[in-house]
């Protein structure tokens, strides 16, 4: 209900937007020519547009707009899938799916088979009585297809039971059509189904869960049907086309393969190998159960003429299918009954939501850890985890040892030593801690990490001839080296704990920051740097006040990209061995075939990226607000 | 205007060609996945190409790291036969309703093949498996490995939920077990397995885990469609399958073969498939596929054991089975 109403505000806004722009928009007097950037300032009317268009194509393509205006529509097509099913197999048998007749595509295979097979014994190194005798072989698995196929062989009653199957499909799509079909149920069917019912629940309610038992009269229309045709189909598959001429020749070629079989030696590798390859072949069509051609076409006729009125009796769920179920549809297995294809894939906004917010919840979280929520943490610990040890070791004097009497005096070092190590009762701090607060303190770190270490040996290589010349063999070495290449020796050197992945994502920002700092510092203007020099700037004041403002765009620039690639290899580091953060839990989802959950993790980590790429705009405008026009 | 004709145009054309292109779709190849490092008797009728000899048809082999792949490749239509798919993958599958069916069961194996590798500095054995709450062990989740783990976990008394689970595939874990990173390692693979038990030993070995009723097997599962429309070339894979299981049995397979394609020395290889049991279809229908059977049982156990709140246990777990291809 509530979708239904989005959808339609979303497409009003949409709508609007584009109206605005033709009828407020268009009309503003600009005096900037083409090619000038203020050209592309403002038009937050198509943010909004942007936005809503995402939004239409999710809902649409998930199916929620589907789910909202026809909630009964995949309970019945779930029923319509039913029938779909249940004639998979006997319109396989004819050209309705495909070009031709199985059996004609069965013949041809095997025709070609066995002319293949011909040329090859005859040019095999075989002595003559063998060789005829395998030929004969298969010119008898020729004549058994040629039994088959002839109608004069068939026998009379084969050709009225397939008759009958046809009647009986004729019936069911006659009745079928009718008003009163299904026939009234026993009370006994009626109590069951009715319980069945009460336990059912609505479409989604439990994620990609369909309700499989029909709910309306179409509904049990289509579901009677797919039970009655699972009978027929059941039926037309039990015929055999056993004419006495097919099942002598059978039985001899069998009888025949065996004699010779026996009577080969075991050094016979060759003959065997052929006359393998000559019972499978033998074998296949035996069991092919070719029907001749014009035999089944009172069947075909009638499987169409049930396919069109099937069609027919969908009605409009048919406009629904094609038009609110675009890329897939309902498909059965059996009783129940599953979204295949766009829908599968791609969940529902609505289910993703409260998805969403159920796993925000910090009592559920993901695989017992929250997503974003804090813990209280001693302040002891804080200062343990930031404050080396080897501190201690530093200060003069020696570690208390323990006196005759067993008692241990504590010195001064020992308190130090107490104090670095969090040995201390001490308040409680919140902590920030779940999947996502992982994740993003792994790409902070990891980003900051690469700033601190590769601006200064960026801007050094761009300014001293020993720095570039040294520095340069290694880092283009391994700058080229995609970052996931290094994933498996992480592991073994760091361990699978965070600072395998910190470490992972600095050398990705580390490259990316000295070759945007080395391009900035080499590229500063040179007239500017003269004119410090000539006001008498010293070395530190010029890096200061010149070259490093002037290479702030290049080096922003740099972080930006840096964010991007950061993210995208945090996520690969996480799949690798998986403890806590966005990528660990997209990886289980997928496992589990949770794709709300996927979606979920990748959603996160667009808001995240665009969080931080928004921060960054603000430094930038911030800092080099210059930038573009000097 | 032009350019709207042209793109009219050419839009034309590519429906016209996705619409042809799907409608004509006859069977001249099948396409199964399988395992590497996961040695079994048909690997020899796959080399030798016994099964395209059998189906008349060519049979496509596409190696699989884990059977979730297995099913999002049959999902999605690149896949027709799983063989020896575990059964954790199929279950889940199946409590997402995914249109597939167990046809066959491919392996039996005690915890040979699959268990947990526990370091030998961890001082962790049998006697206080419950030390393992809190710490750390490499699983490789949503697998039959998963299922090893949760076994033991809960047969020696400790509590899986509680344990410092991370996420590895198996030569993954074993590399973190030998660095000391996780002590205990969960995997299948001869090979990982291997590479584990050089700084550690077995928590369980596969005759105790035998005893206490751990084992499991991999089955063989089939699409619907598949099943419905090649029904003839289910029951031909089948049967070269049973008759390269009848092969191993009286001792006549080619190990050098089988090693060769599962990616493993010959010793490796024999060391693994003494582990295995391929049963026959006879034994399967006598024992395995019976109403309320083993593999009935394992299902509904397994799925109420992976069960989420959006997939959650079927209730009857005998429809995801399909017995009519075995071989007589």
């Amino acid at each position: 209900m509530l979708t239904g109403f989005i959808t339609i505000l979303l497409l009003i806004a949409f709508l609007s937007a584009i109206l605005y722009d033709r009828l407020v928009v268009k009309n503003r007097k600009i005096d900037a020519v083409f090619g000038n950037p203020e050209r592309a300032n403002g038009g937050y009317h198509w943010v909004l547009a942007g936005s809503c268009s995402i939004l239409l194509l999710w809902l649409y393509f998930s199916w929620d707009i589907a789910r909202s205006y026809y909630p009964q529509s995949a309970n019945e097509l779930c029923q319509v899938a039913k029938v779909r099913e249940s004639v998979l197999g006997i319109n396989y048998i004819f050209p309705i799916d495909q070009r031709t007749l199985k059996s004609t595509d069965f013949i041809e295979r095997e025709t070609k088979k066995i002319n293949l097979l011909k040329i090859e014994i005859n040019n095999a190194d075989l002595n003559i009585k063998d060789k005829t005798q395998l030929l004969s072989f298969l010119t008898k698995s020729q004549l058994m297809i040629v039994a088959l196929s002839d109608e004069k062989n068939l026998k009379k009653e084969t050709q009225s039971k397939i008759d009958l199957v046809a009647e009986k499909l004729s019936s069911l799509t006659l009745r079928f059509q009718s008003d009163n079909f299904p026939e009234e149920k026993s009370t006994e069917e009626k109590e069951k189904r009715k319980k069945l019912l009460e336990n059912q629940t609505d479409w989604g309610a439990t994620g990609m869960e369909i309700p499989p038992y029909p709910v309306t009269k179409r509904g049990e229309k289509f579901e009677s049907a797919s039970i009655e045709m699972n009978v027929i189909v059941e039926e037309f598959f039990q015929i055999k086309n056993d004419h006495k001429k097919f099942i002598d020749l059978s039985l001899n070629l069998k009888n025949e393969l065996k004699e010779f079989k026996n009577k080969l030696t075991e050094s016979q590798t060759l003959e065997k190998d052929y006359l393998r390859k000559i019972s499978k072949i033998s074998g296949r069509i035996s069991r092919s159960n070719i029907f001749p051609s014009k035999s089944l076409d009172s069947v075909e006729r009638a499987v169409k003429e049930f396919d069109e009125t099937q069609k027919v009796e969908q009605g409009n769920l048919r406009v629904i299918d094609t038009f609110l179920f675009p890329a897939g549809t309902i498909v059965a297995s059996g009783e129940t009954c599953s979204e295949q294809g766009a829908g599968r894939w791609l969940p529902k906004p609505t289910d993703t939501l409260r998805i969403f917010l159920d796993l925000l919840k910090p009592s559920v979280g993901y695989k017992n850890f929250p997503m974003l929520w804090y813990q209280f943490i001693g302040f002891n610990e804080v200062i343990d985890f930031i404050v080396p040890d080897w501190i201690a070791d530093l200060l003069p004097g020696e570690y208390p040892v323990h006196s005759s009497n067993g008692e241990i005096e504590p010195n001064f070092k020992k308190h130090a030593l107490n104090i670095v190590s969090g040995e201390f009762d001490s308040f409680k701090i919140p902590v920030p801690s779940g999947h996502i607060w992982d994740s993003f303190l792994r790409v902070f770190l990891g980003l900051s990490l690469g700033v601190i270490a590769g601006v200064p040996l960026g801007l050094f290589m761009g300014l001293s001839r020993f720095a570039k010349g040294y520095f340069d063999p290694v880092i283009e070495l391994y700058r080229p080296v995609p970052p996931l290449a290094w994933a498996p020796l992480i592991i073994t050197v760091f361990g699978i704990d965070n600072s395998g992945k910190v470490f992972l994502l600095f050398m990705v920002s580390f490259a990316i920051m000295i070759v945007s700092a080395r391009a900035g510092a080499s590229g500063t203007q040179l007239s500017k740097i003269h004119a410090a020099h000539s006001l008498g700037a010293s070395k530190w004041q010029i890096l200061r006040q010149v070259i490093f403002p002037n290479s702030l765009p290049e080096i922003l620039t740099g972080i930006r990209v840096s964010i991007g690639v950061c993210w995208g290899t945090l996520v690969a580091a996480e799949f690798l061995a998986g403890t806590t953060g966005i990528g660990f839990v997209e990886n289980v989802a997928r496992k589990y075939m949770q794709y709300e959950h996927i979606w979920i993790t990748i959603f996160v980590m667009g808001m995240l990226g665009l969080l931080f790429d928004l921060a960054m705009r603000w430094v930038i405008a911030r800092t080099i607000p210059w930038r573009g026009k000097g | 205007m032009k350019l709207f004709r042209k793109i009219a145009t050419g839009l034309a054309v590519v429906a016209c060609t996705v619409s042809f292109s799907t409608i004509v779709k006859a069977a001249d190849e099948v396409n199964v996945a399988f395992f590497l490092e996961w040695a079994t008797p048909n690997q020899e009728a796959k080399v030798k190409k016994m099964y395209d000899e059998a189906m008349g048809v060519k049979v496509n082999w596409t190696n699989f790291a884990t059977g979730v792949e297995m099913t999002e490749a049959m999902l999605s239509g690149d896949i027709d036969i799983s063989y020896s798919q575990g059964m954790t993958p199929f279950v889940n599958a199946v409590n997402a309703k995914a249109p597939i069916k167990i046809v066959d069961v491919a392996v039996e194996y005690g915890m040979g093949g699959t268990g947990c590798v526990v370091s030998n500095s961890a001082g962790i054995s049998q006697a206080n498996a419950k030390d393992l709450e809190g710490q750390k062990v490499a699983v490789p989740l949503n697998t039959m490995a998963d299922y090893a783990f949760r076994m033991i976990m809960s047969h020696l008394g400790a509590d899986a939920s509680k344990v410092n689970v991370v996420d590895m595939e198996p030569a993954d874990g074993a590399v973190a077990l030998v660095d000391g990173n996780v002590v205990m390692s969960c995997m299948f693979g001869k090979n990982s397995i291997d590479k584990a038990l050089e700084k550690g030993k077995m928590l369980m070995t596969t005759a105790e885990a035998t005893a206490a009723g751990i084992t499991s097997f991999d089955i063989t599962s089939a699409t619907d469609k598949f099943i419905k429309e090649n029904p003839e070339l289910l029951r031909s894979f089948l049967e070269v399958t049973a008759e390269a299981n009848a092969t191993y049995a009286a001792g006549k397979s080619d190990m050098n073969i089988i090693a060769k394609d599962a990616g493993m020395t010959v010793e490796k290889t024999k060391n693994q498939m003494a582990g295995f049991k391929f049963p026959s279809p006879a034994e399967q229908k006598a024992t395995w596929f019976t109403s309320g059977g083993k593999v009935e049982g394992m299902l509904a156990f397994m799925g109420n054991m992976f069960a989420t709140s959006e997939n959650p246990a079927l209730s009857d777990y005998s429809k995801t089975i399909n017995t009519s291809f075995l071989p007589d």
